[in-house]
């Protein structure tokens, strides 16, 4: 039977060290008889350059048609055998790999069973290897301009890494002058520089750019198109406006708001949230009345939120170094991970800050203009203490800025439980969104100190920087595509896409079907699992191909 | 009895190529054992894991079918691993209807760097499978 599958296998036994555990030639032999398999080679290292030259040699004498590798894991070298054997004439995508160092010879010390299941899984890899399909590759150019949404502190430090690496910038901020948080915050310890100083250093960097246009009181309204392509419709002072855009930070951070729910209270003037205290830490004119005690209480609504620690640490200073007196601080478990926090710790301590650790929720009482507070301490052994105060400062819940629901719906960004934007994978992409050339930075996404959004600016910037550095991207054209024949534009697929990549489109002047774009497809695969006419094929993920990897079950078990 | 410590089940695993697969990496490179009878096959997203992929490893003779994809919140195309929850919840009734145990498919969520929890879930879902027997379908 001639099909005009020419399959080469390449075996590599990992420097020798999986030839140990097993017979390489018998394997060879064993493979040799299948049918379809031209080429059986071993090599002893086939992430090095030299064996690289001789497989790409072998796959144009041989004329291999379809490359199986069976080595590590894919996850390690399966870009590198893609580019080796797109070099010896092959496309990159007729490539199937086996895993048989991580998956087999490493995790089954029986050498007669790992050897077994490493046959298995070449044999499944060569199955899939039947029914490759190539993808073929365009260059599409970019738009190399960058909108950054959001002035506050990691928005500014966006747009600065991106003006350092040539890419202009466009920052937009929804309020009259830039900063942010900056402009409230009385401190920023443990950092040693004051707001207005960093803002100052920071502003001065942004005026200097040639290639940062600052547009405050802006506001974006939505966004059409892809990667490297998107034109923003922004409303700023002078009405509104298209402009074009590669890629796109949100920087938009978050709102505060205190919940009376949770305390059982409502503020008044004596009961203030941090955001007031800052307020009127912050203002020069003198206090009236200065308040002789303060007290802080965290850890009662939201047990997670490093910033509302943060801040009552920062302010419980700030209070001291202001209006001297009583400062005390009730916890339940204070976070203090991050660079300098510990120490922040311990300057309140220094500075005479008094804590007091509870389990269960404090007591607090209004007695004729004073708060009285009654508080099991733990670390003296759940011991009742009660203390008053002239004011106590509670804490607010961060929640995500009002237009997010808004611009995440019109721009089909996902959002996380609490409303904020959610990132792709908190692991392996930590700054971007489900959609390509959309990323986060800051606080609207996570619980961020000063350094990590400042580091997140960083890395959304070279994010940005990674796609839009060439002025031309690689894109797999029609790598996942619609059969326009069986579609029904039931529209399950474009409900079912997580990443917003599959449109509407009339062919022949009459019939509506689905289209990938393929600009923004990420390749998951869901629309070809959800179809339910199966007209929607993922070339390198097809049916066939994992159908094929089920073929002789058993036979090698 | 003794027929029941012979038999070696066929364990098939969809894996998340994000997590799960990176998982069973894992599992191999921290030398971590876990039954050989499972077989890996790598999917862009537990999302992709169809019902048609599942039956058809029935068909083929599996004992057993594990689908494997990130944690909740966590999945890199968002929805792939909800998704494909409630597809093996669905399946898991679809089968005991047709008179094959439901149990003999489950899906569990994993990060890449959770090893001994992929060689956890293995040896768990091997012994499951071999309590059950064989599939009644081979």
């Amino acid at each position: 039977m001639d099909n005009g599958l020419r399959l080469g296998v390449f075996l590599c036994d990992c420097g020798g060290t999986l030839s140990k555990a097993t017979d390489f030639l018998a394997i060879k032999a064993n493979l040799e008889k299948l049918p379809d398999v031209t080429y059986v080679s071993i090599s002893h290292d086939l992430c090095l350059e030299r064996a690289r030259e001789a497989m790409q040699k072998d796959i144009k004498d041989k004329g291999i048609s379809q490359v199986v590798v069976a080595a590590c894991s894919p996850e390690l070298h399966e870009n590198d055998f893609m580019n080796i054997i797109q070099a010896a004439g092959v496309n990159r995508y007729l490539l199937s790999m086996a895993n048989i160092r991580e998956q087999c010879f490493w995790a089954h010390p029986d050498k007669g069973k790992a050897a077994k299941k490493a046959m298995a899984q070449i044999v499944m890899a060569i199955n899939r290897a039947r029914f490759l399909e190539p993808v073929e590759q365009t260059k599409i150019s970019v738009n190399r301009d960058v909108l950054v949404i959001g002035g506050g502190m990691a928005g500014i430090e966006a747009a600065i890494e991106l003006s350092n690496l040539n890419l202009k910038t466009t920052l937009i901020e929804k309020e009259a002058i830039l900063g942010g948080k900056l402009n409230q915050f009385v401190n920023l310890y443990p950092v040693r520089v004051t707001p207005g100083e960093l803002l100052a250093a920071k502003l001065k960097q942004v005026d200097e750019r040639q290639n940062i246009d600052v547009l405050t009181s802006a506001e974006l309204i939505d966004v059409s198109g892809e990667v490297g392509n998107f034109s923003a419709r922004i409303k700023g002072g002078n009405g509104e406006f298209v402009r074009n855009f590669g890629a796109i930070i949100f920087a938009t951070g978050y709102n505060t708001q205190f919940s009376s729910q949770i305390y059982g209270f409502e503020l008044s003037n004596n009961i203030i949230t941090q955001s007031q205290l800052e307020e009127m830490l912050k203002s020069s004119s003198e206090v009236k009345e200065t308040p002789k005690s303060v007290c802080f209480v965290v850890d009662i609504s939201d047990e997670h939120s490093r910033v509302s620690t943060l801040s009552a640490l920062r302010n419980a200073l700030g209070v001291k170094e202001k209006f001297g007196g009583e400062v005390c601080v009730l916890c339940k478990n204070l976070k203090v991970d991050g660079a300098g926090l510990e120490r922040l710790y311990r300057d309140c301590r220094n500075k005479g800050v008094l804590f007091i650790k509870f389990d269960i929720p404090p007591k607090i009482l209004k007695q004729d203009g004073e708060i009285r507070i009654e508080v099991e301490d733990v670390l003296m052994s759940g011991e009742q203490v009660s203390l008053s105060c002239d004011l106590l400062v509670v804490e607010e819940t961060s929640i995500p800025p009002l237009d997010s629901k808004v611009l995440s719906s019109t721009l089909n960004i996902g959002l996380d439980a609490r409303g904020f934007y959610q990132e792709n994978n908190v692991h392996l992409y930590p700054v971007a969104s489900n959609r390509e050339g959309i990323f986060f930075a800051g606080n609207c996404h996570a619980d961020l100190d000063l350094m990590r959004a400042l580091t997140e600016a960083s890395n959304a910037a070279l994010s940005a920087y990674q796609l839009l550095a060439q002025e031309k991207i690689t894109v797999e054209t029609e790598k996942v595509m619609v059969d326009p024949d069986k579609c029904r534009f039931c529209l399950t697929c474009i409900r079912a896409c997580p990443h917003h990549a599959i449109q509407e489109v009339r062919v022949n002047h009459e019939k509506m079907v689905a289209q990938i774009v393929d600009l923004a497809c990420q390749g998951c695969g869901i629309c070809a699992a959800v179809c339910p006419a199966k007209a929607i094929k993922s070339k390198d993920w097809s049916d066939e191909q994992i159908l094929a990897e089920l073929e002789l079950l058993g036979e090698y078990v | 009895m003794k027929a029941k410590e012979a038999f070696l089940p066929d364990i098939i695993a969809f894996c998340c190529a994000q997590s799960a697969y990176q998982a069973a990496d894992t599992a191999g490179s921290m030398r971590i054992p876990y039954p050989e009878n499972i077989r890996v096959i790598r999917v862009p997203c537990a999302g992709r894991v169809d019902v048609l992929h599942i039956l058809r490893a029935f068909e083929k003779g599996a004992d057993g079918v594990l689908v494997l994809g990130c944690h909740e919140e966590a999945c890199r195309h968002l929805s792939g691993n909800i998704r494909a929850k409630n597809r093996v919840q669905k399946l898991n009734t679809l089968l005991q209807e047709v008179g094959i145990d439901g149990e003999r498919v489950e899906i569990f969520t994993l990060a890449p760097n959770q090893g001994f929890r992929f060689a956890r879930i293995a040896n768990e879902i091997n012994e499951r499978i071999k309590e059950l027997g064989p599939s009644p379908v081979k």
